[in-house]
């Protein structure tokens, strides 16, 4: 059942986490970074697939942008050893840059999207870029046989 | 970045800090070649521009040393940035993740890769399958991305984020060693007739050990240069995986070089992050508070011992029975918490962009102004029997006021604390909206604490906002109601052990009322109730001390700030001392937690406390793991971890130890001192022992032992202070043991035991007691 939350401190104040579904790393390209695409079937009842979708490949763009080896990463490579690595202290790194994005863009669609459907996205750095992780919430006051442990299927989660 | 695997260890459980990592001991022979090689490069090259190159750039050039330099700088970068950087460490999975494999799971998982099947295989101590070149370094004991090596000579893995300064070091070294060994035989060759001077016989020493290294320095290059062109790792080589196949990760010789050239910097994981920004936040504060305020303390103490002995003798006797009010209802707690969420993302950049050196400390600046106000007005009140008696119930109420002020304060202890301090620190690298907590200790309580914005914004702040503002508005609003209460109830009845088991309680429940007059009847419930909020409280208590410890600094500043600290010094000890019997475990829970915080690369956890419940040390997990059957074994390692204490890093310990020991020993100094001053009075010692309030709750644990002293000159003096001191040594020792077991399941059984555990935007965990 679709769980209406207004914004996500209600959702962590009436919703209990109910399972977490976990979206794997594509390597059909290499060790680029890319997540799968596939829909889990745990959020079929969640959420819309074309909205799943774009999330996953716009996040999957950002990634490419962020290793993507141009000119600006190869002048920040010959900056950073003219300075002894020392530039490192003050500046941020092209890399560091585009997860800030990220990191915008995953709160963006938490509290646009996931959120008010009871799903949370956690950002990907957080589990070492191998997983991302989408928190799926059962509000406790309408359904009764929600359960707090992870441990419970997804079954759980209907 | 080794000293951070190193520590992270095996950290799931928290176990005593008495007990080391039993899967990571201290080696020192790994200190070995690193160290060997350390000496052997900057010696030498010292000693080659000490004697040879004045010569050089008297003959030739100055060019020559100022190439030399250059050089020798690029080596020393190189080598510094591949042995302390992180070379990609995973973190440790959190339990959730492997939750739908189970036993009959394979151990190897196939995924295909540009046309090519690779396995990937099951870590057991990490808790996931492998990526494709990762490896488990056993010397680390760490999952690495894209894994290389594990060098000995930068006891250092070579990982995805290191690679590149691995390989420039070693081609900036065989540049380096050609260098000197070239110049050198400039030298020696123009010197023939002087071989037997110094600078010669030196010359001629350097020379050797160059050409000793350059043999094996130059074939390393040799070999990472092909190994770069094609595209493999150390470890894929050696082990000749694509030996006579294709390789699937080779992008032809040009983009390889450019790859591992030019690429930008990869990141590391959060959690790591966190965990050396805890760890140098905290240790930043102990030395602060250290150096700053003991000195301070003393000389204010002295001072203030020394001054009218008949108001202390009042205020002790109010001190005892003026406990700290209990800290907040989770309710309240709760909103804070959601709200300090959103404020991690602001704050988390900052706090990364500018890493200030003492946030927390900063944090608490403001809320410590209003004690000093209390403390003036208590002083008054007292005197004139006014019903405001702010001073001295913040006074005591520092620690658990913290709580009902700010919401992540001491009290708060691990909700809020841990839920701020993490957060922030880990957050900030991709925090900008999204939150990013990274891990922890239990919750992300950095960005509660050192939200600029809500640091800055002090007054005004509502309840749950004081979380993370610390206004020094709400603290005053709180302490003044809970300090005029508390003196309507210190008035209204005196029994000191009730009172003082209040500071006990008022500890280790942070879910009790604030209110001070409610506080004496949940004494006793309260106690029992503390199961789940003593590890908290123990976590929260250095950020106590630091609270404690700025709003001391900034009560000096007060107008009366001398007679404030008069007041204050005797109830603190008195408080101090309670406490410090009441939390045994805190230097364990805050390594605990400080280890969860961080490292992924011994703990298998994410957020919270689940970490520690879950990583097993790897040595049990790797021994069980699935080298004898085709599937894991995942329930081999299930059942170790709450059995087996996973390891945690050596670095929180020794801090706390070391410090623990040095401040009760300077505690009970100081106890000694203010009791001289204050002999006749008698009443000195009540607040003498233990009077660094804001110190750590380490040393008000090791109060506790002191107190023996203080407690039994105290009530050889009969003094009034020794009544209620007394039996609430006695009642808080018993105490003591009870949560230490507890302290060690208690990450286990957080989630079931009133806590719960809520994931916020970004994933940020919070455990909330319930």
């Amino acid at each position: 059942m679709a769980t209406e939350f207004h914004n996500l401190q209600e959702l962590r104040h009436s919703a209990s986490l109910a399972n977490k579904v976990f979206l794997q790393r594509d390597y059909s390209d290499g060790t680029t970074c890319r997540f799968q695409t596939k829909f889990p079937s745990e959020l079929e009842s969640r959420i819309e697939r074309p909205l799943f979708e774009d999330t996953v490949k716009r996040l999957n763009t950002y990634y490419a942008e962020a290793e993507k080896m141009g000119g600006q990463s190869y002048l920040e490579g010959c900056l950073a050893c003219a300075t002894a690595y020392l530039i490192f202290l003050c500046m941020e790194t092209r890399y560091e840059k585009v997860l800030k994005k990220i990191g915008r863009y995953i709160q963006e669609q938490n509290e646009k999207i996931y959120a008010p459907r009871g799903l949370l996205i956690t950002d990907p750095i957080e589990r070492g870029m191998r997983v991302i992780e989408i928190s799926i919430y059962e509000d406790r006051g309408s359904s009764g046989s929600c359960s707090g442990s992870s441990s419970t299927s997804g079954s759980s989660a209907r | 970045m080794p000293g951070s695997s190193k520590s992270g260890g095996a950290g799931g459980l928290p176990s005593p800090p008495h007990t080391a990592s039993p899967s990571r001991p201290l080696r020192p022979s790994r200190y070995v070649p690193v160290s060997a090689a350390t000496a052997f490069l900057v010696g030498s090259t010292t000693l080659f521009f000490c004697f040879t190159c004045p010569w050089l750039s008297e003959q030739f050039s100055v060019v020559v040393p100022i190439y030399n330099g250059v050089t020798f700088l690029f080596v020393l970068a190189n080598f510094c940035m591949a042995t302390f950087m992180d070379p990609g460490i995973f973190p440790r999975a959190d339990e959730d993740e492997d939750k739908e494999d189970d036993f009959r799971a394979p151990l190897y998982k196939t995924v295909e890769i540009r046309g090519i099947q690779v396995r990937m295989k099951w870590c057991s101590t990490c808790r996931f399958y492998r990526p494709p070149r990762c490896s488990h370094c056993s010397v680390c004991d760490n999952c690495v991305e894209d894994f290389d090596h594990h060098c000995p000579w930068v006891n250092n893995c070579i990982g995805r984020r290191n690679y590149r300064h691995f390989f420039l070091f070693l081609l900036s070294l065989t540049v380096h060693i050609m260098g000197v060994f070239g110049f050198g035989l400039l030298y020696v060759l123009y010197h023939t007739q002087q071989l037997d001077t110094v600078h010669s016989a030196v010359t001629m020493a350097v020379m050797c050990v160059a050409g000793l290294f350059f043999i094996p320095v130059a074939g390393l290059t040799g070999f990472h240069m092909v190994l770069v062109a094609r595209g493999r790792t150390t470890n894929e080589q050696v082990t000749g995986k694509f030996r006579g196949g294709v390789n699937p990760f080779t992008n032809g010789c040009w983009k390889n070089v450019s790859h591992v050239l030019c690429s930008s910097q990869a990141p590391r994981s959060l959690s790591l992050f966190v965990h050396h920004r805890c760890l140098w936040i905290y240790s930043m504060l102990i030395v602060y508070i250290w150096l700053y305020y003991y000195p301070l303390k003393q000389c204010v103490e002295l001072q203030s011992s020394l001054h009218s002995k008949s108001s202390l003798e009042m205020m002790e006797s109010q001190s005892c029975d003026a406990e700290p009010p209990p800290p907040p209802k989770p309710e309240l707690r709760y909103p804070g918490l959601s709200r300090g969420h959103q404020e991690q993302h602001t704050e988390e950049s900052s706090l990364l962009s500018k890493a200030p050196p003492t946030p927390t400390m900063y944090k608490y600046r403001p809320t410590y102004s209003s004690p000093g106000k209390n403390h003036t007005a208590l002083t008054h009140a007292y005197a004139n029997q006014s019903s405001q008696q702010p001073g001295f119930r913040s006074e005591p109420s520092l620690d658990g006021r913290e709580a009902p002020g700010e919401r992540g304060g001491g009290g708060l202890g691990g909700g809020g604390d841990r839920p701020g301090g993490g957060g922030s620190v880990g957050g900030a690298p991709g925090s900008g909206g999204g939150g990013i907590p990274g891990y922890s200790l239990g919750g992300r309580s950095y960005p509660s604490f050192s939200d600029p914005t809500v640091l800055s914004s002090g007054g005004g702040a509502s309840r749950s906002s004081s979380v993370r503002s610390g206004s020094a508005h709400n603290a005053a609003h709180i302490s003044e109601a809970t300090t005029s209460t508390s003196y309507k109830s210190l008035a209204n009845q005196t029994p000191p052990p009730r009172n003082g088991s209040l500071s006990y309680d008022s500890l280790l429940t942070p879910s009790e009322s604030p209110d001070f007059e409610s506080a004496a009847p949940d004494m006793s419930p309260g106690r029992h109730r503390t199961p789940a909020p003593p590890p908290v409280l123990g976590y929260s208590s250095p950020y106590l001390s630091a609270q404690l410890s700025q709003q001391r600094d900034a009560e000096l500043h007060q107008p009366s700030a001398s007679s404030v600290a008069l007041l204050s010094s005797p109830h603190r000890a008195h408080y101090l001392r309670v406490t410090s019997s009441s939390s045994p475990p805190p230097p364990p829970e805050r390594e605990r937690l400080l280890q969860e915080s961080h490292s992924h690369s011994h703990h298998s956890h994410s957020h919270s406390s689940r970490p520690p419940r879950f990583s097993r040390p790897p040595l049990l997990s790797d021994s069980a793991a699935p080298h004898h059957y085709p599937y894991r074994t995942r329930s081999t390692d299930t059942p170790l971890a709450p059995s087996t204490h996973p390891p945690r890093s050596p670095h929180p310990p020794p801090l706390g130890k070391s410090l623990s020991y040095s401040s009760a020993a300077a505690a009970e100094m100081q106890y000694r001192m203010v009791r001289k001053a204050s002999a006749s009075a008698g009443g000195g010692g009540g607040g003498g022992g233990g009077i660094q309030a804001p110190k750590d709750e380490i040393q008000m644990k090791l109060l506790s032992r002191t107190n023996g002293q203080p407690r039994s000159s105290l009530s050889s003096s009969g003094s009034t202070p020794s009544s209620p001191s007394h039996p609430i040594s006695m009642s808080t020792r018993p105490g003591q043991a009870y949560p230490s077991p507890g302290n060690t399941q208690s990450p286990a059984h957080k989630l079931g035991g009133g806590v719960k555990k809520v994931t916020g935007v970004g994933g940020t965990t919070y455990e909330i007691s319930v």
